[in-house]
């Protein structure tokens, strides 16, 4: 065999094994999460953490149930429901004796439209949510004094910012 | 990959066999090469549609003898494919055909009339998309939501340059097997709204920056004209 024609076939070998590499793992933002930003009530330019929140999620099953945040945090991200138009969050906070902080639970609850997009092969469709209108549920004890959207109306199409602030 | 490999080491004693035939065969008149139309068709994409629902198609192929390198070439084909992903699949179905030159890079010992084959094409298909079912990727904590109605995506269409490397052996007078492996760069195509077009039939399927690879394995038929 001539060492042109060997060369020929090593070259059909290498490319042939380079066809077979995937490339399909998806990197691409999906359905984009609900970012919360908390604020002081009483000086609102101020970020103020909460301590101890708990958040539920209705419909949800796993990690979620009983999702904890025990250290200090003034932003936090939360799963928006892709099935059906309305997700109800319960944000409770946890009873603190340092922080002089009791048990209480507040319900936010958006509403939503829904609309899927194309990212990528790896990553399919994601959903993002328009017309977003943020509520919450009065009670006799309100930790949460305020919820305001960062934009009107707004659309939750990716995480690059804040969406919703909570002023307490 | 390892059927592949069986089939190159299978067209490779092709090779030396005819050689070795041909070989002790001395004559001392001055040979003249056949010219003519050589049809085939795709081996493997028969096999392929009869043992897999997903992927159907089949492809003729065609040569023509221009000078003692050149050869016109040609591809005529047609693939119903079914791609499962992770989070939906699809069905692409349509036709191509693909158009160039051959350039036979082989210099043969008289009478013998093999090929390694170093050939342009310009590839064109027009298909339809159909997605199946997709199931929006988001929080895994969260109930997943799968729309089930097909939507379709008609009235595709994409070109691409091809690159094709190949060989082609005379195994019986007149009979040919051959095997080639394409290297495809899009050139244009129409994109579906809020899809992509990921599986282009004959482009194969469209990698990142829409590049493709293809191959096919061949047995085709030489019709002489004249000899020169």
């Amino acid at each position: 065999m001539k060492p042109s024609m060997r060369s020929v076939f090593l070259i059909l070998a290498v490319l042939l094994s380079l066809s077979c590499e995937r490339d399909d793992i998806c990197i691409d933002e999906i359905t984009p999460k609900l970012i919360i930003r908390f604020y002081d009530f009483e000086n609102p330019e101020l970020f103020k953490d909460v301590a101890n929140l708990k958040v539920n999620i209705e419909g949800a099953d796993g990690d979620y149930i009983n999702e904890t945040i025990t250290t200090l945090t003034d932003s936090i991200a939360l799963p928006i429901n892709v099935v059906g138009n309305q997700t109800r969050f319960t944000l409770t906070l946890q009873e603190n004796e340092i922080l002089e902080q009791k048990e209480n639970a507040d319900i936010l609850e958006i509403t939503y439209t829904q609309e899927d997009v194309f990212v990528s092969r790896p990553c399919g469709y994601k959903a993002i949510f328009n017309e977003v209108v943020p509520v919450l549920e009065k009670d006799e004890d309100n930790w949460i004094d305020d919820i305001v959207p960062l934009k009107d109306p707004l659309d939750i199409n990716n995480e690059s910012s804040a969406h919703v602030k909570i002023y307490h | 990959m390892s059927r592949s490999i069986i089939s190159l080491l299978f067209l490779l004693l092709c090779v030396t066999s005819t050689a070795q035939r041909l070989g002790k065969e001395k004559d001392t008149t001055e040979y003249k090469d056949r010219y003519g139309i050589r049809v085939g068709l795709d081996i493997v994409r028969p096999i392929y549609s009869f043992f897999d629902e997903n992927d159907k198609g089949f492809e003729l192929v065609g040569d023509y003898r221009l000078t003692k390198r050149f050869y016109l070439a040609a591809e005529l084909g047609y693939r119903d494919h079914t791609r499962q992903e992770d989070f939906y699949n699809f069905t692409t179905k349509g036709q191509y055909i693909k158009a160039g030159v051959d350039y036979n890079a082989y210099k043969n010992w008289l009478g013998m009339e093999n090929m390694i084959i170093t050939g342009l094409r310009y590839g064109f298909s027009t298909f339809n998309t159909t997605l199946n079912e997709s199931t929006i990727n988001s929080d895994p904590f969260l109930p997943e939501r799968t729309e089930t109605d097909p939507v379709d995506y008609d009235n595709l269409n994409a070109s691409w340059a091809e690159l094709v490397l190949g060989l082609k052996v005379e195994v019986l007078q007149n009979v040919f097997l051959g095997f080639s492996f394409r290297g495809n760069v899009k050139i244009s195509s129409s994109e579906p709204e809020n899809f992509r077009n990921l599986y282009v039939p004959g482009f194969e399927r469209v990698y990142v920056n829409d590049y493709g690879f293809s191959f096919n394995y061949t047995i085709s038929y030489l019709i002489p004209f004249y000899r020169k």
